[in-house]
């Protein structure tokens, strides 16, 4: 379908002249220009290479760039976002849930909720899905070198800190205690079971799991209670520490006043946003927070700072 | 003695630039309304009242593709939109409020990442301005900065004279380049008598001291006064030169279709939901701040400009009668 048929179908100016045929040479010649493009809206593609469900309704997929190119040059930083397509629905925005010390892959995690994301649900091992990215900035990891490091998240809020916690944890020496508090409503959902199981099996991170009362089974072994009054119980030293939340909106609302209490300054406490985006480049004016864009500006913000925006999230 | 047009040789212009094969565009009557379109000749120039829309889908189309994706053979295909194929095209008879806005709006297209697609088409387009002589009730041009003889984000810009004819004054090179590839089109004035310009019912506002109380007023009771009449219909913002959000959907099926880039307002409701439910943005006097604070407070802090060029279309056009200049100096006139 060439750029004729909107010029036609929605606006009054004339199409430019049509596209050649669209044969399959035409449009393998297009693929194979497609890196050096300037269309800043055009994805590379990835095939899926495996599946994960977390929870009922929650998904891992892992992708590998099907340019050998892409596939090669690919680098982010924890804490950046893409935008994920499922052709023929669109795209999503989801953070890069795997760490940049891994390889040869990227993961994104999502909660099918909506049109695209159920799309991206139906996709099978080895269909292709859009990834454009990496945007918007990212943890400032080597300022957190000689530090503690907690991790505070809550439910489908793990992903954003997963790829941090696993690019600290490769980078082990670097830090010292590491504490990772995460709570769900339930222990279904919980998302990265055997990754919890994992950390809570190393001796060099300290995991304290908890759900919502009510959500625990027979044999569930964390804490039951509400992730701020989990934090504020296992009490983690602030003494040359750094915070990093990710959550719903309610439990980073009472969190930072536990972390408070617990001595962290503005500037230790480091959160993510997740407004909803469409461009990822600062264009298409959803994402702001005052006149603060979160897809460029963010989406890692310290407390600080997100304390002195409009308060409008 | 400036260089001048008549009005004849301004339509004989439009005429051998169409043969050049260019496009033109221009006011032109549409049924009962005048819109900007493409003129098959000089003869169907409209230059007697403001078009309906603005003339920023000339670089900015409502709706436009920007990739299709074909499964070939069991493999996914995406094809890039060829933009060289974007055609030349000199938009004339832009009055300043309309001229200027792709100078607005090249800031937010071009700064860190280059959406080709208006930077493309800008490239490609030459605007010949327009001084105004027109202006309503509505206009407030003069009140953000602009003025009916403004010349800025034109590149030929024409003064209407009392004989009919037009000054020209060429402001970039693309407008000199014009001129001079049908120089014989244009002559010396007899006189230099501008026709006298639209009157502007707005007094001028302090632009600085606005933005300094938006600044201040995030939280305060206007919002909701000004704004919970606000049906959230989204016409102030697709009809305005300066708006420029926009959603990205894809078209067609999971085989094959294509993936498009199309207006959108921070009026809708949906504009900021998240998949969760949760919105930001939840009530319309919160989507309604946040127009006022890009126009007058974000774009500046970000690009150093208003994102306003006083057109009054959105005046015009709200079913529920939001006056946007009177809410402009409802704030120029607050003291706190």
């Amino acid at each position: 379908m060439g750029e004729g048929a909107i010029g036609n179908a929605y606006g009054h100016f004339p199409p430019p002249p049509p596209p050649p045929p669209q044969g399959g040479r035409e449009l393998r010649h297009e693929r194979e220009s497609m890196c050096q493009s300037n269309n800043i809206y055009l994805p590379n593609l990835a095939t899926i290479e495996a599946i994960v469900d977390e929870t009922p309704d929650v998904r891992t997929l892992r992708l590998v760039f099907q340019d050998e190119q892409v596939r090669e040059n690919f680098s982010f930083r924890a804490g950046q976002f893409a935008e994920y397509s499922a052709f023929g629905a669109g795209e999503s925005t989801f953070c890069i849930a795997s760490a940049p010390t891994r390889k040869g892959y990227i993961e994104c995690c999502f909660r099918s909720v909506g049109r695209v994301t159920e799309s991206l649900r139906r996709l099978e091992v080895g269909d292709t899905i859009g990834v454009r990215g990496p945007y918007g900035n990212s943890f400032p990891i080597e300022q957190f070198f000689g530090k503690s490091l907690v991790f505070i998240a809550g439910g489908i809020a793990l992903p954003p800190l997963r790829t941090v916690i696993w690019n600290c944890l490769d980078l082990r020496d670097k830090f010292k205690d590491i504490t990772i508090v995460y709570g769900a409503r339930s222990e279904a959902d919980l998302v990265y079971k055997r990754e919890l199981a994992e950390w809570q099996q190393r001796d060099d991170v300290r995991l304290v799991k908890c759900v919502d009362p009510g959500g625990n089974g027979p044999d569930f072994d964390g804490k039951v209670g509400f992730v701020p009054n989990v934090l504020e119980e296992a009490a983690p030293s602030s003494e040359n520490t750094v915070a990093l939340v990710c959550g719903p909106p309610i439990m980073i609302k009472f969190t930072l006043p536990v972390l408070e209490r617990l001595g962290f300054a503005d500037d230790h406490i480091y959160t993510t946003l997740e407004n909803r985006m469409k461009c990822g480049v600062g264009k298409c004016g959803r994402c702001n927070v005052g006149n603060v864009y979160v897809c460029k500006d963010g989406p890692v913000f310290t407390a600080g700072e997100v304390k002195a925006m409009s308060q409008e999230f | 003695m400036p260089q001048i047009i008549t009005e004849q040789n301004l339509r004989n212009l439009i005429d051998l630039l169409v043969k050049e094969s260019k496009v033109v565009v221009g006011p032109k009557q549409a049924d009962s309304v005048v819109l900007y379109q493409p003129l098959a000749a000089g003869s169907e120039l409209t230059l007697d009242s403001l078009p309906r829309r603005s003339a920023k889908e000339l670089f900015f189309p409502i709706c436009e593709n920007i990739l299709s994706y074909q499964r070939l053979d069991g493999k996914m295909q995406v094809t890039d939109v060829d933009r060289s194929r974007f055609p030349e095209t000199v938009l004339i008879g832009a009055p300043p409020c309309d001229a200027a806005s792709p100078a607005i709006l090249d800031a937010v297209f071009s700064w860190d990442y280059n959406d080709e697609f208006y930077l493309e088409r800008r490239r490609k387009s030459t605007i010949v301005g327009i001084a105004c002589t027109q202006g309503d009730d509505a206009c407030f041009c003069t009140a953000v900065g602009l003025a009916p003889d403004t010349d800025t984000g034109s590149d030929l810009f024409l003064t209407p004279l009392k004989d009919g004819s037009y000054a020209c004054k060429a402001v970039t090179e693309k407008g000199k380049a014009l001129v001079d590839a049908h120089a014989r089109l244009f002559g010396e004035a007899a006189s230099a008598d501008a026709a006298p310009f639209a009157e502007q019912g707005t007094e001028k506002l302090d632009l600085v001291k606005i933005k300094k109380w938006l600044e201040g007023h995030f939280e305060d009771p206007l919002w909701e006064k000004i704004s919970d009449i606000c049906v959230g219909c989204g016409s102030c913002a697709f009809i305005c030169p300066a708006c420029h959000c926009f959603d990205i959907n894809d078209e067609g099926s999971t085989e094959q279709g294509s993936r498009r880039k199309h207006w959108d307002a921070c009026g809708f409701s949906k504009f900021t939901n998240h998949a969760s439910g949760h919105n930001p943005r939840d009530v319309q006097n919160k989507r309604y701040r946040n127009r006022i604070m890009h126009k007058f407070k974000y774009y500046d802090d970000k690009f150093g400009r208003t994102l306003c060029t006083g057109c009054g279309r959105c005046v015009r056009a709200c079913p529920v009668g939001i006056d946007i200049a009177e809410i402009l100096s409802t704030i120029n006139a607050k003291q706190d």
